[in-house]
């Protein structure tokens, strides 16, 4: 049975610190917050599993006069993502935060995150907190290989660190990497490295021929076909910045 | 130790109760005792294509309610002496088949002394289907030589890898095998179909076999009777080709090129 201490004793508050993942929002507007959303996922519902989220405004640019918060909050549950509280918000919102079952937290904290890429208009940038303070990056990021293709309607994500598909992926599957994409086989589908900023982040591939092909949100999709030179060769994909403009690049790989 | 194999395909009408009717029948010929389930609620027709549908008295579900035990549903078959058919019930909801009541019903055939279970499975990749392939060992995945078709069986295969038992308890994975039905070497030539390779290269899964595409096929299920029992028909010899290679014996690809018809059939005719 349980200690005698703990006899009656039902609740018991404690203080402690959790590691949650933040969600910079940066735009309120619900509709455009679900574009970028599906942009980033694609329709990947349970991308999350159900972590729970601080929103936070921090890199809002202007505040709207009110907040459609019910629209967000159903928003992020498609998506698995439980926010639970709000961060950096200015006062006249809130009220409306708050009866939405948000906690408003202080504006702490902000200081110790690493900055990220210039996104794309309306992108959600998700930046799950380490449990631990660690240096970021980690010494060893680990790296997801995955044996099979990846076929339609599937989805991987290698949180942190690289992905290697060794049989490739088919037309309408999804892969996502925080780190590189190394796809031995065909690519075919939607890929998207540097999920969470990694601007030095790539993607190969020894048979080229993707929908979709991001890097740190960066994106290109190629409804109208891909040149001969990479189509179905090696290839790889990065980002190269020119004036302050950052570019996806995609050029042949290797022998073929 | 039954062996659980799903005949499956994603997209609808591809040939899947054709060759599990054929393919079960191929496996009892060669001395295995096997069962083949319909699973396909509400549309049962396995039982036509087998041609015992004016002996079904107790159905799947009936067996997974408890109203029938499986000694009264299973129906052996006309020509077989190892095969014995489960039928689907025709009328009843489809949420009449739960994970449990198909898991119980598929021990209670291993304890039969079953060496082989085959599944046929409803199109679509829905609960109906999820469910047939849910307990599979083997997976029989039926294409046809078109975008959709192989599409759909990319999805499938997929399904497959992420919900089967085998998948949700990170066992072994689930054999996957293909098949390729209704094809035509002459449209294939002509262009107009994918050809087997660009079939085998999209999907990346052994090829089990080809199966031409045939009127045989017709008159054979008009019979009542599994194609594979037909005498001088190429999609006869095509589903033996299949149980041989299923069974690890080598068997090259037969009726996949297309031979220009000889001056002497083009002054004759025929076949
Ligand atoms: N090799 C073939 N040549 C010609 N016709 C065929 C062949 N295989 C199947 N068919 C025909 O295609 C139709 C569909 O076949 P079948 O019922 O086996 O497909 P299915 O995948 O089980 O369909 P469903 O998804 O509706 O269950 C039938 O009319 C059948 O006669
Ligand atoms: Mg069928």
């Amino acid at each position: 049975m349980a200690d005698a201490t703990l006899q009656g004793k039902l609740i018991e508050f404690k203080g402690g610190s959790l590691a949650v993942m933040t969600a910079h929002l940066r735009d309120t507007e619900a509709m455009r917050l679900a574009d970028a959303l599906h942009m980033m996922l694609g329709g990947m519902p349970d991308f999350f599993a159900g972590e729970a989220a601080v929103l936070d405004f921090s890199q809002l640019a202007t505040f709207p006069d009110r907040v459609d918060w019910t629209a967000i909050v159903s928003l992020l549950r498609r998506y698995q993502v439980q926010p639970i509280a709000v961060r950096n918000l200015p006062e006249h919102l809130h009220e409306g935060a708050r009866r939405a079952n948000l906690a408003i937290l202080g504006n702490e904290g902000m200081s110790a995150e690493r900055p990220v890429a210039a996104p794309p208009p309306a992108r959600v940038e998700a930046a799950a907190a380490a449990p631990a303070p660690e240096p970021v990056p980690a010494l060893s990021a680990p790296t997801l290989i995955v044996e099979r293709p990846v076929r339609s309607g599937q989805q991987v994500y290698s949180k942190g660190g690289d992905l290697i598909l060794l049989a490739g992926m088919s037309p309408g599957s999804e892969v996502i990497a925080d780190g590189c994409i190394h796809c031995y086989g065909p690519l075919r589908g939607r890929a998207l490295a540097g999920a969470r900023g990694d601007l030095t982040a790539r993607i190969f591939s020894t048979n080229f021929g993707p929908e979709l092909v991001s890097i740190a949100g960066v994106y290109r999709t190629f409804e109208r076909g891909l040149p001969p030179a990479i189509a179905g060769h090696w290839a790889q994909v990065r980002l190269v910045s020119s004036d302050s403009q950052n570019t996806l690049e995609i050029t042949p790989l290797g022998s073929d | 130790m039954a062996r659980v194999i799903v005949v499956t395909s994603g997209k609808g009408g591809v040939g899947k109760t054709t060759t599990s009717a054929s393919f079960s029948t191929g496996l009892a010929l060669r001395g295995f005792k096997t069962a083949v389930i319909d699973f396909d609620v509400g549309l049962r027709n396995l039982d036509l294509i087998m041609g015992c549908e004016r002996r079904v008295v107790y159905d799947l579900v009936n067996v997974i309610n408890g109203e029938a035990n499986l000694n009264q549903a299973l129906i052996k078959d006309k020509h077989c002496e190892n095969l014995f058919v489960l039928p689907a019930s025709q009328t009843r909801d489809k949420d009449a088949l739960s994970e449990e009541g198909v898991e119980k019903v598929l021990k209670e055939l291993e304890h039969m002394g079953f060496d082989y279970i085959v599944c046929d499975s409803p199109a679509g990749i829905e609960r109906g289907a999820v469910m047939a392939l849910t307990f599979a060992d083997e997976a029989i995945v039926v294409s046809n030589p078109e975008v959709s078709s192989v599409r759909d069986s990319d999805r499938i295969l997929g399904i497959l890898q992420s919900k089967s038992r085998r998948a949700v308890e990170g066992r072994e994975a689930v054999k996957e095998h293909l098949l390729i039905t209704r094809y035509a070497p002459k449209r294939v030539e002509e262009g107009e179909m994918l050809s087997y390779k660009d079939v085998h290269e999209l999907l990346r899964v052994p090829l089990l076999g080809v199966i031409p595409e045939s009127d045989d096929v017709l008159q054979a299920s008009n019979q009542g009777s599994p194609a594979i029992h037909l005498k001088d028909s190429d999609v006869a010899t095509a589903y033996q080709d299949v149980v041989a290679r299923f069974l690890d014996e080598d068997r090259p690809l037969r009726f996949v090129n297309y031979e220009k018809p000889g001056l002497l059939k083009r002054i004759f005719g025929g076949k």
